[in-house]
């Protein structure tokens, strides 16, 4: 038997700080053969450890040893092949499967860099199935929970309306029972201690301080109201009425399977509540039941039900926990109605609060999305402790996690925080919504594994948010306003970034930087509300600078934002908010007088729906309910002021779809887009000839790895070519190609802001760009050659303007020569896709497989997409968007050839004659640098093109250099005929070329000369593209509407890659392997806290010369 | 303690005719539904039952009861005030002494010991009131009173009441009234049989005293209250409970008492002959032989 090991000490320790100390101590002393055999011993404890939470910890250990850990140790061999297999594992989440065959392989080849990435992937994974498993377990076992997935036939159904929902008024009118539900802010959570797992495992450490408010938008409506309300009544149809008043949605649904479909419309929240709420149990789900029997169980015979919701235009994004507590809301009136509280109206007891809340707990796991514990804050009232607790016998979390699901709430009465206290604190706020919508569910995955790892810099500061929070209550309680200002201002600064540097953006730090210039001292602190910071966040004042401050806000934001919204994904104009505390938590009331109707929104959805489909009220109670509304809008001043805003819906008008156009039509016109080809496209994709099927090379290449002669390695360069390189850069012959033409559309998930202004991490304190980063570099190599290199950097329609005022403001950001921009020459329009292609996609590659509730969610988007693309119809065009998404570029093998184009080459030739080669790379590849070594070994091979390659891990897609039938050259992943090829292939493409202008020149039978000459350069660049395949994508883009609401399109492009000029056989091709720091991309905003922590970004700061 | 006073409500005023209803008994005698619960109160050892009646409805019972009448002291309850009040008004008749409840809509059926006779001997064994309950499955929370609380220790059906609700949602169920050892998704429901303390009556009156206008009294928040003040036990009866105000209810007491009377191979060789000529395309139905 070996020496115990270390790690799995560290996690059975009974001694808390044994427990919790870090990882990166344990491991700085151990030497590669150590870490493996505590990887091994780790594995072993994981696989007969009972207890769920010890698991998962392990299971972070193993991800923390093989992503940090191992491959930071030289010895580590580098490369090393994936098997396919394991990958597939992977993909349809069967990880325990992957780990072993991973294992397997290691143990037959030796431990190696890539095949740490995919375990390293592999365990993380797991840790999080294995964590959300345990979460929708206890959601499942949460008592008052249990029936409903017991319950699988209508007959069998417990629930009864009360009878007050049927006590129809002399009309015919049912009455409506309504709920209104403040919002909730919170002043700390402890460093995101909200997070279900660790509240589950933590339960000492998981507080949180929330306050339920009221909301208005300021400068529109009149006074804080509670912000979310939900309606409710029996209608005499036996169908479920589904309104969302916000999205001017509304539903009639008639069949048990469309309340499960929840990506279907945008009404799956009001269909997750009546699923949490028990009315259409989730255990009937399936069972080919008839929902007019169900409702006639619930409701009586013939009758139905009308669930309507409203955010009053809250906009997405708020970090307010709008979603959940509309959800928590409309559950809470579904559970009244049918007798699962006390009593019908007014506010609930704590046990029925407790109710609701795991029930909208259950109903965010059932819709695929999943907020904190304390996100149902609203249905509480006024200020609350939100904390985790140990389970009791009983619970079913006893014996199994040291915490429950739910936490436990303490209101604070006035005794605890005085009424002054709470005057103070609103007429110290200004709440605002900065505009930017983003995904917070990476962030509380980091916070999660870091957690686990106990990481020492976020463990210490988890401790110190812990203090902060006491100090937080206590100035609460002495109604201390300054106090709080600074402590949630250095809970921001200090260990919210020190847990999660990406909770802090530009955008952010430029407002607080704006808000003390502009207000000094009587600007009192920054307050993040949510998630992370961006969109809605809190700014303390003196209470006599407020007023001037909410006008103030506005412009700064709004300013803010013009200056950075190219970088920047925002989604809406910044709003400030009046707000006022709510002391009474969710609370409901029954209208059932003769006048009593819908909120004036639902009718300006409802009744032109009515008129336009000729529907017309057959039933009582739908006449009743038309006369009440026509009776209120000649009484009414609020319905009267609808009636324009309803014959504006009934007449036809010019779409905004129809006003883009014009502007598309001018952009595609200046960006020189060909309609013939255009047609052709179309033609072809409609016919079936180009496709993402036939993107593929012929099933019968043979693809295989290359041989070791096929690659160099930098080390091959002799002192001797790496002068007569130095040489050739001192003398100004090699200029740099950025190329960003792109909008990264995976780095926002097709937001569409500029990558190349993108301030992506802070580096050197300050917020750096990516064309930042890349001009810093090549001042630093300047430096050291005592040279100027010329700079180009390659745009496009989309990013040229915003590029070049951006370079302009920061006076090109110190580049040692002004930079080129070399502007796109191509364009393209996309279309709607073909229904094949979205089958092919969805159905013929392997996808990540997701966990099963969120796997049917994205099924029934899917199934939607497919349904849009047959109406859209099929290959047209699409135009339903901003003209910037309905355009796209055409791939980056045009990049180079557009330098022949638009005279960019011939200028730099002007300038330099001696030129001779191009470093081309792209806008993500942070590590690309003029390097003698490099460039020695392509001047001494004499080729026309060195890419850069690195060794392969499992996130690195899409491609890399084979052997295609015998001869070595770089494969896209769009052209594998076999997905598994891939594998097989050691190498990926770093993208990163060293052109020989000579030999690029000679390829499009170009000389100096003709370079001048317009037209024969565009007939050699027409001569050389058709030698290049075409690939049909598939792209989502973003379709933006209401008040930051996104909708998430796929449509169809086309491209050239410049990879595949390694094709050409005129073309002399070499491969130079790099290190990973040096070729790695950035692709993913999620992989910027692993390249944070694994000394990327140190490294890439390192070879960067800032501007002072 | 002895029990010697019975009390059945049969005060529903939408459901007046039932107790008059005439069904054939165990013994394959002819018997309204009223003599049938009289005669079940009576076999329990019982020697005064009052029926709690809607005004005027004392005489045609009477007639219903035929030979029985003696036994029997009628109670008007003036106005439809709920179940709780017509036990209310028993008050006077109880005097003070634990009682036998029955309702005037159920019939009960049990092999050996009679329904009755088991939760009376647990009562006075146990010196308690003891409610009978049967294990009913979720779905039928709506119609009836549930109990919470836990099991007798080394008995294998006696619980003692923690709780009472009546017609709980399944979630309030859910949250109190689950008891280890219950089939999941089941509760422990009343049937319609008790034997309660002088304390229910007081409990009663002073609910009573208390309730809002309109409101009527239910019978449930009296147990609920008695089982904090005293030892309340509920016992799971070996038999079946049949109310015939329900749909197909009175078929269905008249095929239990059938089933378990004397003309039982009679009924079974009835239905099977009638199923056989159903499944052989004979109708839903034949025509029945006539009974003898």
């Amino acid at each position: 038997m070996s020496a115990p090991s270390r790690l799995v000490g560290i996690i059975t320790a009974d001694d808390a700080d044994l427990r919790n100390s870090t990882l990166e101590r344990a491991c700085a002393g151990m030497s590669t053969e150590q870490l493996l055999a505590e990887a091994a011993a780790l594995e072993v404890y994981r696989r007969q450890e009972p207890n769920l939470y010890q698991r998962v910890r392990a299971c972070f250990f193993l991800y923390a040893l093989h992503r940090f850990h191992l491959p930071a140790r030289p010895d580590l061999p580098s490369g090393g092949r994936l098997p396919y297999e394991g990958y597939l594992h992977v993909l349809e989440r069967r990880f325990e499967e992957a780990i072993q065959r991973f294992l397997r392989t290691m143990q037959r080849n030796g431990p190696s860099d890539g095949l740490s990435s995919a375990l390293a992937a592999a365990y993380h994974r797991l840790g999080f199935q294995t964590l959300a498993d345990q979460v929708r377990r206890s959601v499942r076992s949460v008592r008052g929970n249990q029936w409903m997935f017991r319950t699988g036939h209508p007959q069998d159904h417990p629930l009864r309306i009360r009878p007050e929902m049927l006590d129809r008024a002399p009309d015919g009118g049912f009455p409506i029972l309504r709920e209104r539900t403040p919002v909730r802010m919170d002043l700390s959570h402890s460093g995101w201690s909200d997070i279900f797992f660790l509240g589950m495992d933590y339960p000492e450490g998981a507080r949180v301080l929330n306050v339920s408010i009221d909301l208005a938008v300021h400068g529109r409506d009149p006074r804080p109201v509670p912000p979310v309300q939900a309606f409710l009544r029996v209608i005499d149809e036996p169908v479920i009425r589904l309104a969302s008043i916000d999205l001017s949605v509304e539903r009639r649904i008639t069949e048990l399977g469309e309340v499960f479909d929840f990506a279907r419309d945008y009404l799956g929240l009001l269909k997750a509540a009546l699923i949490a709420s028990g009315i259409v149990p989730p255990g009937i789900e399936g069972s080919g039941q008839s929902l007019e029997e169900l409702l006639a169980t619930v409701v009586g015979p013939g009758l139905g039900l009308e669930l309507v919701s409203s955010v009053n235009d809250i906009p997405k994004g708020s970090r307010l926990a709008v979603s959940t507590n509309l959800l928590a809301s409309l559950i809470a009136a579904c559970m009244r109605a049918t007798g699962q509280t006390g009593r019908l109206t007014g506010a609930l007891d704590e046990r029925e609060r407790r109710t609701v809340a795991a029930r909208a707990i259950l109903g965010e796991w059932l819709a695929g999305s999943g907020g904190g514990w304390q996100d149902s804050g609203g249905v509480w009232p006024g200020i609350k402790l939100i904390t985790g607790r140990r389970p009791q016998p009983g619970d079913p979390e006893y014996g199994v996690s040291r915490g429950t699901l739910l936490p436990a709430h303490t209101v604070l009465d006035d005794e605890a925080v005085s009424a002054e206290a709470r005057r103070r604190l609103e007429q110290s706020l200004v709440l605002v919504h900065g505009g930017m919508a983003q995904n917070v569910g990476p962030i509380l995955e980091m916070v999660t594994e870091k957690y686990l790892l106990r990481s020492e810099a976020e463990w210490l500061a988890r401790r110190e948010a812990s203090g902060v929070f006491d100090d937080l209550v206590s100035a609460l309680q002495a109604g201390d306003v300054e106090r709080i200002g600074a402590l949630t201002t250095r809970n921001f600064t200090g260990p919210l970034q020190t847990i999660i540097p990406w909770a802090s953006n530009q955008y952010t730090e430029t407002l607080i930087a704006d808000a003390r210039t502009r207000f000094g001292a009587d600007f009192m602190g920054f307050w993040m509300l949510g998630g992370m910071s961006g969109g809605g966040m809190g700014f303390l004042f003196e209470p006599q600078v407020r007023a001037r401050a909410m006008d103030q806000m506005q412009d700064l934001m709004s300013s803010a934002k013009r200056r950075l919204e190219t970088g920047l994904p925002f989604a809406m104009e910044p709003v400030v908010y009046d707000f006022a505390i709510n002391e009474a938590g969710t609370f409901a009331d029954l209208m059932e007088e003769a006048t009593d109707v819908m909120p004036p929104g639902y009718y300006a959805l409802a009744v032109p729906n009515l008129v336009r489909t000729s529907n017309l009220p057959d039933t009582d109670a739908r006449q009743a309910d038309l006369d009440r509304f026509g009776r209120a809008c000649r009484d009414r001043a609020d319905m009267a002021a609808l009636v324009p805003e309803l014959f504006h819906r009934l007449l036809p008008r010019r779409t905004h779809a129809g006003e883009a156009n014009g502007a598309l039509d001018e952009l595609l016109r200046e960006a020189g887009f060909d309609a013939e080809e255009h047609e052709a496209i179309r033609e072809d994709l409609r016919g079936g000839r180009i496709g993402l099927a036939q993107n593929r090379l012929p099933v019968n290449t043979q693809i295989t790895d290359v041989l070791p002669e096929d690659t160099l390695a930098p080390t091959d360069c002799t002192p001797a070519m790496a002068e007569r390189a130095a040489e050739a850069l001192r003398h100004g012959e090699v200029a740099v190609v950025t190329l960003a033409a792109g909008v990264g559309s995976r780095w926002t998930q097709g937001a569409g802001v500029v990558k190349a202004l993108h301030p992506y991490a802070k580096l050197s304190g300050r917020h750096r760009t990516f064309i930042e980063t890349h001009i810093a570099k090549v001042r630093r190599a300047a430096r050291e050659y005592g040279t100027d290199p010329l700079h180009v950097v390659t745009t496009s329609y989309l990013t040229h303007a915003a590029i070049r005022d951006r370079l302009a403001a920061e006076g090109d950001y110190g580049s040692p020569a002004p930079i080129i921009l070399s502007p796109g020459r191509s364009i393209g329009l996309r279309m709607a896709p073909m229904e094949r292609d979205l089958r092919f996609q969805y159905e013929e590659m392997h996808h990540q497989v997701l966990d099963a509730q969120a796997q049917k969610v994205r099924e029934s988007a899917q199934a939607a997409m497919i349904e849009w693309a047959r109406s859209a119809p099929e290959g047209s065009d699409y135009r339903d968007n901003v003209p910037t998404q309905c355009a796209h570029p055409v791939g980056h093998w045009y990049e180079v050839p557009n330098l022949l184009k638009n005279g960019v080459l011939l200028q730099i030739l002007r300038l330099r004659p001696q030129t001779r080669y191009l470093m081309l790379h792209n806008i993500d590849t942070l590590g690309a640098e003029l390097s003698a070594e490099v460039l020695g070994l392509h001047m001494q091979q004499g080729a026309a093109l060195s890419f850069e390659v690195i060794t392969r891990r499992l996130d690195d897609r899409g491609g890399g250099l084979g052997r295609v039938d015998g001869r070595p050259r770089l494969v896209e992943g769009l052209a594998m005929p076999r997905e598994e090829s891939e594998f097989g292939l050691t190498y990926y493409n770093s993208l990163t070329t060293w052109i020989s202008v000579d030999d690029l020149l000679s390829l499009f039978g170009l000389d100096l000369e003709a370079l001048a000459d317009a037209a024969r350069v565009a007939d050699a660049v027409r001569a050389v593209a058709a030698r290049m395949p075409t690939y049909i994508t598939l792209k989502d883009v973003k379709r933006r509407w209401g008040h930051g609401q996104e909708d998430v399109l796929t449509v169809v492009q086309f491209e050239k890659l410049w990879g595949d000029m390694t094709a050409l056989p005129e073309l002399e091709c070499r491969y130079v392997v790099v290190p990973r720091l040096r070729g790695q991309q950035l692709k993913d905003q999620a992989q910027l806290d692993g390249w944070l922590r694994d000394g990327s970004a140190a490294y890439i700061d390192s070879r960067c010369d800032w501007l002072p | 303690m002895k029990v010697r006073r019975a009390v059945i409500t049969a005060a529903a005023r939408r459901e007046r005719a039932l107790p008059l209803h005439t069904l054939v008994d165990c013994d394959g005698a002819r018997k309204s539904v009223l003599r049938i619960i009289v005669q079940e109160a009576l076999g329990a050892g019982v020697e005064a039952v009052c029926v709690v009646v809607c005004p005027g409805d004392e005489a045609a019972y009477a007639d219903a009861v035929e030979e029985l009448a003696p036994h029997l002291t009628f109670v008007p309850q003036p106005e439809a005030e709920g179940y709780g009040h017509a036990v209310l008004c028993a008050r006077e008749f109880t005097q003070d002494e634990p009682f036998l409840h029955l309702m005037g809509d159920h019939v009960y059926v049990a092999r050996g010991r009679s329904y009755a006779q088991q939760v009376v001997s647990v009562a006075e064994t146990a010196e308690c009131s003891v409610s009978s309950v049967q294990p009913t499955r979720e779905g039928l929370l709506p119609y009836f009173g549930v109990i919470g609380g836990s099991r007798v220790p080394g008995t294998p059906d006696r619980y003692l009441v923690g709780a009472v609700r009546e017609k709980p949602s399944p979630t309030l169920a859910e949250q109190e009234l689950v008891i280890p050892g219950i089939r999941a998704g089941h509760y422990l429901c009343f049937s319609g049989m008790h034997v309660l303390t002088p304390v229910v009556m007081e409990l009663l009156a002073d609910l009573y005293a208390a309730r809002r206008p309109n409101e009527k009294l239910e019978l449930s928040p009296a147990l609920n209250e008695l089982a904090r003040r005293e030892r309340y036990e509920a016992l799971e009866v070996q038999g079946i409970r049949y109310p015939v105000d329900v749909r197909y209810g009175m078929l269905l007491a008249q095929m239990g008492l059938a089933l378990n009377g004397r003309d039982r191979d009679m009924l079974l060789a009835l239905i099977t002959e009638n199923l056989a000529q159903a499944a052989s395309g004979g109708g839903a139905l034949g025509p029945m032989a006539p009974l003898p």
